[in-house]
């Protein structure tokens, strides 16, 4: 009889201080990064770099605040950001972090052009310890949002090896990761935030089912669920609705196809969706809400353009959509008719034909291809749904319709996507747009002497009163929806104040991790 | 079919039990694939389209096993996904007949030959079989034909093993010896005294090959390398139906998993009793 009850004595002694100290953290929601946690190639550009830190950040509100960098101001000729830094941060191997570290980041990250687009830098310079000055090129105005994505690593220690074992100022330190499987972090003891109130943060990767099948057996804190879960939360966990400008539409390809290939030598162009009068019209089909409601079981709202709601977004641009008369006239005003009885319309023997590409693994995507697919169908365009690995969409993006999604905190996108220096830069301007109108409100926005100013070229930029990206102009994309994200967290975890969530569901809700606290006893 | 029940194979009395139940198992197997794959066709249009009013319904009358989270008719859909898996099914059964038939035949053509086919077979089968399907259908970029091929390429071995060792028997026979001394052709001794002993083996084999390859069909769709999942397929179907199981969804996995269930089933038992009906006691395919 003693053993047991020594057993259970031990038992309940290990679990206590556990559980009235400081606890771990399971987060089951999903944006493994597959270059590894390198913000020079990459890491952090959406939404929190977890290990390192910024110069500047966004509050909840989205108003930048000093993170590392405590003064900074841009030159009347917006060519120079001068900065000062704190002077207590320090990495999480215990060396302190200095303007040469800030110099050789941004130095590193112009020359490796990953996702932190950095080719506007010219220099990066350290005037002392403490300051830093970074000259640019030409005037960027949204290059203010580098600051607040691009995290710092140690000049010092910086190899080959750092994606996978990253050493930052940010609030965790890496435990372990193992690809595709899980990554841990606990706290580093050296950060200049405050405390955190997680001993242990652990980030399980894996399918959309199995981070719902812990939220259910209770092993997960916070999980990511598509849109048409959301309702379903298991006992002991709430919904939590993140607004987002976290978009989907149907990137086309812009040119016809006349047999040119990309470097890798996919082919590029459509001649289908070359024709302006097949974009117009499809934006004018599109019925948005049912979208919504179809594919996001309602949890978001339709979308019109690239950035909806945000100051540089230009209303004027949009076509309401659900008007499918109107998108048959535009097809037969530009002669897409029905000749043989086939429910297709036809140009000079040309079917109004192509593939709506969308990642297998996404289930939102895919209902958003086969909703719109339905409604094409409609007014005699043939959308043919087609579900594909990442590889192979990278392949055929620039040939065909594929279901894209995009959404940021800052209008550099909007130049990314509509410029066509970018035109099959990544999955950038994936249909090699390029119109020298748009291109040149593109480039008076970047140049504009402050943000505020920048805003009329941004919108100019999507519709003019002549031309635009947008709808109404060239309609290089037609937009559908804009996500809500959704997750189940455990009714014991608050996360405080959220802001408007970038592109990219998971990662962005860690942005304000160092703050969550845990309300259970 | 037919070879399979000839009555003029030399069968003894106390096989005529196994033969009546070969028949019975062949007519309900036959019966409910030639269901499936008539009936398909025959869906209304529409049936098979996505409705936003009427998501994830439970069964009632207008849906007899409700709808999916995209407002499809579920009752539709598995008889679509049913017509497609077993269309799949057929084609890499039959192909993976093929491969076993050429290389079986192909075992009588000398020592070497045997011992290249032995070998070969004998590698095949201490491959660990879904992982070689994975490893295929994940090579060939998945979809359908990347299904057909990986069933294909993984299928064969036992029948061809059954098929090297009746050829063998044959080929080294009495008959045979003296059908070749009195001038007959290889050829026509194949096709004399080689097929008509080896088609019953052959149409058993590919009775129990065919609910193999479907199952395998639907366990690649599932785990996302077969089928694209906006196509009506089994695997899709049950793979989708995960995430709708937890929301209490059971309707959604419910009629494709006994679809499948039942066509497996009943191939399988036809494929049993023809084997033990033309096979040699003993003998596994």
């Amino acid at each position: 009889m003693l053993r047991p009850l020594s057993t259970a004595v031990v038992a309940l002694s290990l679990l206590l201080p556990a559980q009235s100290e400081a606890r771990s953290l399971v987060l089951a929601i999903g944006g493994e990064p597959d270059g590894g946690f390198d913000p020079v190639m990459g890491w952090g550009h959406y939404g929190n770099p977890l290990f390192q830190s910024t110069l500047l950040r966004y509050d909840a509100e989205l108003n930048l605040v000093g993170d590392l960098a405590t003064d900074w101001s841009l030159s009347d000729d917006g060519l120079v950001w001068r900065l000062s830094l704190r002077e207590d941060a320090m990495f999480s191997d215990g060396t302190p972090l200095t303007a040469e570290d800030v110099a050789f980041t941004y130095t590193a990250a112009s020359e490796a052009g990953g996702l932190a687009d950095l080719t506007v830098l010219s220099e990066a310079r350290a005037l002392d310890n403490a300051t830093v000055e970074l000259q640019l090129s030409e005037p960027r105005i949204t290059f203010v949002s580098r600051l607040a994505t691009l995290g710092i690593v140690p000049a010092a220690s910086y190899d080959e090896g750092y994606a996978r074992q990253p050493v930052g100022s940010g609030p965790f330190q890496m435990v372990e990761w193992r690809e595709g499987e899980q990554l841990v972090v606990e706290p580093n003891p050296h950060w200049h935030g405050g405390e955190i109130a997680f001993e242990r943060v652990s980030f399980v990767f894996g399918s959309e089912e199995a981070g719902q099948a812990l939220a259910r057996t209770g092993a997960a804190d916070l999980v990511g669920v598509p849109p048409s879960m959301a309702d379903a939360a298991p006992p002991g966990m709430k919904v939590l609705h993140v607004e987002t400008v976290d978009n989907r539409g149907l990137a086309f390809p812009m040119r016809p196809r006349a047999g040119e290939t990309t470097e890798a030598g996919t082919p590029i162009g459509n001649d289908v969706t070359a024709d302006r009068a097949i974009r117009v019209a499809i934006n004018q089909a599109l019925d948005r809400g049912a979208l919504v409601a179809l594919a996001l079981n309602g949890h978001g709202r339709p979308a019109f353009g690239p950035a909806d709601g945000l100051p540089w977004d230009n209303p004027e641009a949009a076509i309401p959509g659900n008007d499918p008369a109107a998108a048959m006239a535009t097809l037969e005003a530009a002669g897409w008719t029905d000749s043989d009885g086939d429910g297709i319309r036809e140009k000079e023997g040309l079917k109004a034909a192509f593939q709506v590409l969308y990642p297998a693994s996404d289930s939102t995507r895919q209902a958003l291809a086969l909703g719109a697919s339905e409604q094409l169908r409609e007014i005699g365009i043939d959308a043919q749904p087609t579900g594909s690995s990442w590889d192979e969409i990278g392949a055929l993006m620039h040939s065909q319709v594929v279901v894209l999604g995009w959404g940021a905190h800052d209008p550099s996108e909007i130049y990314y996507l509509h410029h066509g220096d970018y035109a099959g830069v990544d999955y950038y301007n994936t249909g090699h747009y390029a119109k020298p109108a748009v291109d040149a409100h593109l480039d008076a926005a970047e140049a504009a002497t402050g943000f505020d100013e920048s805003l009329a070229e941004w919108q100019a930029a999507a519709w003019d009163g002549e031309t635009g990206f947008g709808p109404k102009g060239d309609a290089t994309w037609a937009w559908m929806v804009n996500l809500e994200h959704a997750y189940w967290v455990s009714s014991c975890l608050d996360v405080g104040p959220l802001q408007i969530h970038p592109h990219g569901h998971g990662f962005p809700i860690t942005h304000d991790l160092p703050s969550w606290r845990w309300t259970c006893e | 079919m037919s070879g399979a029940v000839d009555p003029t194979l030399p069968l003894p009395a106390r096989r005529r039990n196994p033969r009546r139940r070969a028949t019975r198992h062949g007519v309900v197997a036959l019966a409910l694939l030639g269901a499936v794959l008539l009936a398909a066709p025959l869906l209304p249009e529409g049936a098979l389209s996505i409705d936003r009013a009427a998501r994830a319904l439970p069964p009632d009358p207008a849906h007899p096993i409700g709808t999916d989270m995209l407002g499809r008719d579920i009752a539709a859909r598995t008889l679509a996904a049913l017509a497609k898996s077993v269309q799949v099914g057929l084609l890499a059964a039959g192909a993976s007949t093929l491969v076993a038939v050429v290389l079986g035949l192909a075992a009588t053509f000398g020592r070497a030959a045997d011992h290249v086919v032995g070998v070969l077979t004998e590698l095949a089968l201490g491959l660990p079989h879904f992982v070689l399907l994975i490893m295929i259908a994940f090579a060939m970029g998945g979809g359908t034909t990347g299904v057909v091929v990986a069933v294909a390429l993984t299928h064969w071995p036992r029948l061809s093993r059954i098929m090297r060792h009746e050829a063998q028997g044959i080929a080294t026979s009495d008959y045979v010896a003296i059908s070749r001394a009195l001038g007959r052709s290889r050829l026509w001794v194949a096709r004399h005294h080689l097929a008509p002993h080896l088609v019953p083996q052959i149409i058993a084999g590919f009775i129990v090959i065919f609910p193999h390859a479907i199952l395998h069909e639907a366990g690649l769709s599932f785990i996302g390398l077969g089928i694209e999942p906006h196509l009506p397929s089994i695997g899709v179907m049950m793979s989708e139906s995960l995430r709708e199981i937890m929301a209490g969804h059971w309707w959604v996995a419910a009629a494709p998993g006994l679809g499948l269930m039942l066509i497996a089933l009943a191939f399988e038992r036809f494929g049993e009793a023809l084997r033990q009906l033309s096979g040699p006691p003993g003998a596994t395919t």
